[in-house]
């Protein structure tokens, strides 16, 4: 009789350190429960503890050396306890004190260039991997549950995306350029593993945008990759993520069309994995600009109506507001200066100009493969009504690179000598598309991501390794360190105790800043 | 010197790492490949390409699941010695040894296949392909509109280019050379000035390698900067030219061997 209550005490306590599945449908407070901290992705928290009076004062609160790679995902935060990933490993540490509770490594096989972190569902841990599995980890331990393999790793499939819970289901996408295969979307039961629905990126014959591929050979190696986190709306039900690039990447000649749906923003019905509409940012693009980058969920004005709107700052340099019930366009306006399209069609599409296309003695093009922006977060903060988002302008010469069969060379057809480059962290009015105020952020260009807090702060970093502190009205430098590498994913923030932390990952180093309890704590 | 130039951004040496490990190791390169491609022209090519990735009647073997899925020849030997008389091929009843080249063949060019990155042309590029362009017209845009001759001659500093740099390269290298240091003048709050090479500079900090040889730094909110580049007339050209430009000049570069 003891041990049962015993086993009930355990049992109550335990789930109180899961995760409430309503911290999912809440603005991030004390919580972090998904890869861009709520459904919306604007990267804005609401906690002010850390605030313009304070933010000189910001200090170390710990550091966690992981000894790997360079972290590019964002922590989940769920009471108390930090969850992140890199390929082949996920640790769990203490949020207040960054010691490690556990530590799960596996070694594989594939394609190791990032993992860009976990989904969770009550007290279960979703985990992608470079071999193309799913791995759902006990929280509490690092346990695995389950193992599910969900694409062919000697084709090139692996996993980048951070998995994002929807009700009770994990939908998670596939990524990997090399062998020319095409990508799609899945629905596991948390419970099993097991596929609840699926959809395709790139369809057969016969199906909707399959008129957009010359043949069925050129749709069954047609790309569109899902490596950068969804959104999802809980009152449309509707997920929404950007697809990536066609293949062969550079190489357009044997895929005439728009190649549906590559380079899209696509909204899929949660409950059953269809398509409720698209919107493509880079119709028939051949310069590897996926529009994966976040798309940003806003409610409010647009030009006095009031919207659901979608943001998203694309990597072929521009900016859209789109009306996410529809899809329907309502802003196209270049964020950066660039030349590949010649004009902007009656759907809000950049249409590419043929002449910018790569070509076998090399075409000049304002923009560089990298693009102008990447996958790195941008933020939306509510209180200024601008989108922050850090854009690279650059200047290289593509090449179309074909083989003595004339036929595309392997599945990149093509490459690129890239030439300069420099970034800017832009904030951008919505409304507009202008850019109200830029910030040099030096050459190069670097995948810092951005945070804005309702303490009047805005976090992100340089291509010289500094992060700092900006006011989010106008750019100025209100803090300031360099941590000894690069922020090479996106600051994220969360309170505990009284206290608030920002978190830094700086190349292998988790770091935790916070103001120090002799400095006053909020405003 | 020391430095040779602005430190690359972190960015940048990712690239870098990345063409290097590229360059490094050539599978093609192992004397077994070899043979296997050699075998593979001359019993295989016919049908499945001479690059392997299909023909009219045979599949693009880089993207075939069987390749893929082989280990050390456990399934493409099989299908080597004995056809796959559904599908219309026959059987090719190599040697063994001469089987077991052409798999390691495949391998080696999936794992090139799948490497390749954006790491850049190679070295040996085509002039043909590259040479597109007038040269008449690219040593009057040269001499014109382009502003070229303010700085470079093609009697002095740029005779015999050509002969000097690989096609690609030349072409990448006029468009936008790398290695000349930004020269930064830097004014104390004293009034007092100094003069080196510039090593860093962000919005918070400068740092030069001084006409001592000896590495200085300072905030730059303490004094003032001012940065010479003389890679400046490439950066802004590079936003003028167009696309003809380019290739005219270049075919005039090409000119002075």
């Amino acid at each position: 009789m003891r041990l049962l209550f015993l086993m009930m005490l355990t049992a109550a306590s335990l789930h109180a350190q899961g995760l409430n599945p309503q911290k999912l449908l809440t603005p991030p407070v004390d919580t972090w429960p998904t890869y861009n901290g709520d459904y919306s992705g604007r990267r804005y928290s609401s906690l002010d503890l850390i605030n313009q009076s304070n933010v000189h004062g910001l200090t170390l609160a710990w550091a966690f050396q992981t000894h790997s790679v360079s972290v590019k995902s964002t922590p989940l935060e769920v009471n108390g306890v930090l969850y992140f990933s890199v390929p082949d490993h996920v640790w769990a540490i203490d949020a207040t004190t960054g010691r490690q509770v556990w530590h799960f490594s596996r070694p594989s096989q594939g394609d190791h260039l990032g993992s860009r972190g976990l989904g969770m569902y009550k007290d279960r841990l979703f985990f992608g991997t470079a071999d193309a599995h799913v791995i759902c980890l006990d929280a509490r331990n690092g346990k695995q549950l389950w193992d599910t393999v969900i694409a062919d790793v000697t084709v090139g499939y692996y996993v980048s995306v951070a998995p994002l819970v929807v009700g009770d289901q994990v939908i998670v996408g596939t990524s990997g350029d090399s062998a020319d295969v095409p990508h799609f979307l899945l629905a596991l039961d948390p419970s099993t593993g097991k596929v609840n629905w699926r959809w395709d990126a790139v369809p057969k014959p016969g199906e909707p945008g399959s008129e957009t591929w010359p043949d069925a050979d050129s749709m069954s190696h047609g790309g569109g990759s899902i490596w950068g986190a969804p959104t999802y709306d809980p009152e449309l039900k509707l997920i929404y993520l950007g697809t990536g690039n066609p293949h062969p990447i550079l190489a357009g000649g044997i895929r005439k069309g728009d190649n549906l749906f590559t380079c899209s923003i696509v909204a899929i019905h949660a409950d059953t994995g269809n398509l409720a509409w698209y919107f493509q940012p880079s119709p028939h693009d051949t310069h590897d600009w996926d529009a994966i980058e976040t798309p940003v969920l806003v409610d409010g004005d647009f030009h006095g109506a009031k919207r659901k709107m979608l943001l998203q700052a694309s990597r072929n340099g521009y900016f859209f507001v789109l009306d996410r019930e529809t899809g329907k366009d309502l802003l196209t306006a270049p964020f950066v200066e660039t030349d590949w399209a010649s004009r902007i069609d009656e759907l809000g599409r950049p249409v590419p100009a043929a002449e910018k296309e790569p070509q076998p003695d090399g075409v000049l093009v304002r923009a560089n493969m990298d693009g102008a922006t990447n996958w790195m977060a941008p933020s939306f903060d509510p209180e200024t009504r601008l989108f922050y988002v850090n854009t690279q302008t650059a200047s290289s010469l593509w090449y179309l690179v074909l083989n003595d069969d004339h036929k595309p060379d392997g599945h990149q057809g093509g490459t690129l000598s890239d030439f300069w480059s420099s970034s800017q962290l832009k904030a951008l009015d919505y409304e507009t598309g202008k850019t109200v105020w830029q910030r040099d952020l030096g050459k190069g260009h670097s995948f810092t991501g951005v945070l804005t807090t309702a303490g009047g702060l805005l976090f992100s970093g340089d291509t010289s390794g500094n992060v700092f502190a900006l006011d989010p009205a106008n750019g100025n430098t209100l803090w300031h360190i360099y941590a000894g590498g690069t922020l090479n994913s996106s600051p994220m923030t969360y309170q505990i105790d009284g206290r608030q932390y920002l978190i830094t990952p700086i190349d292998s180093v988790i770091y935790a800043w916070t103001v120090p309890a002799a400095l006053p704590q909020g405003r | 010197m020391l430095y040779l130039g602005v430190r690359p951004t972190p960015a940048q040496n990712t690239d870098w790492q990345r063409a290097v490990s590229w360059m490094g190791k050539n599978p093609l390169e192992q004397e077994n490949a070899k043979r296997g491609a050699a075998i593979f022209q001359q019993s295989c090519a016919y049908c499945h390409g001479k690059n392997a990735d299909g023909g009219s009647e045979a599949p693009n073997l880089i993207r075939s699941l069987l390749v893929r899925h082989d280990k050390g020849g456990d399934l493409i030997g099989p299908v080597i010695q004995e056809g796959r008389p559904d599908r219309g091929m026959p059987a090719i009843r190599l040697p063994a040894d001469q089987a077991a080249d052409v798999v390691v063949y495949l391998h080696a060019l999936l794992s090139i296949s799948d490497s390749a990155g954006d790491s850049g042309p190679s070295s040996s590029y085509s002039l043909k392909l590259l040479l597109t362009g007038n040269a008449e017209q690219g040593k009057a845009f040269f001499n014109g509109k382009g502003g070229c001759a303010g700085c470079h001659s093609a009697q002095g500093d740029l005779a015999h280019i050509a002969a000097r740099y690989p096609p690609i390269n030349l072409q990448a290298r006029f468009l936008y050379p790398v290695g000349a240091p930004s020269v930064a003048t830097i004014t104390l709050p004293s009034g007092a000035t100094v003069v080196g090479d510039l090593v860093h500079l962000d919005a918070f900090a400068v740092s030069i390698i001084g006409p001592d040889g000896w590495y200085r730094s300072w905030p730059v909110d303490k004094v003032k900067v001012a940065i010479k580049d003389p890679l400046e007339k490439h950066h802004d050209l590079i936003t003028q030219y167009s696309n003809a430009d380019l290739h005219n000049v270049f075919a005039y570069l090409e000119s002075l061997q």
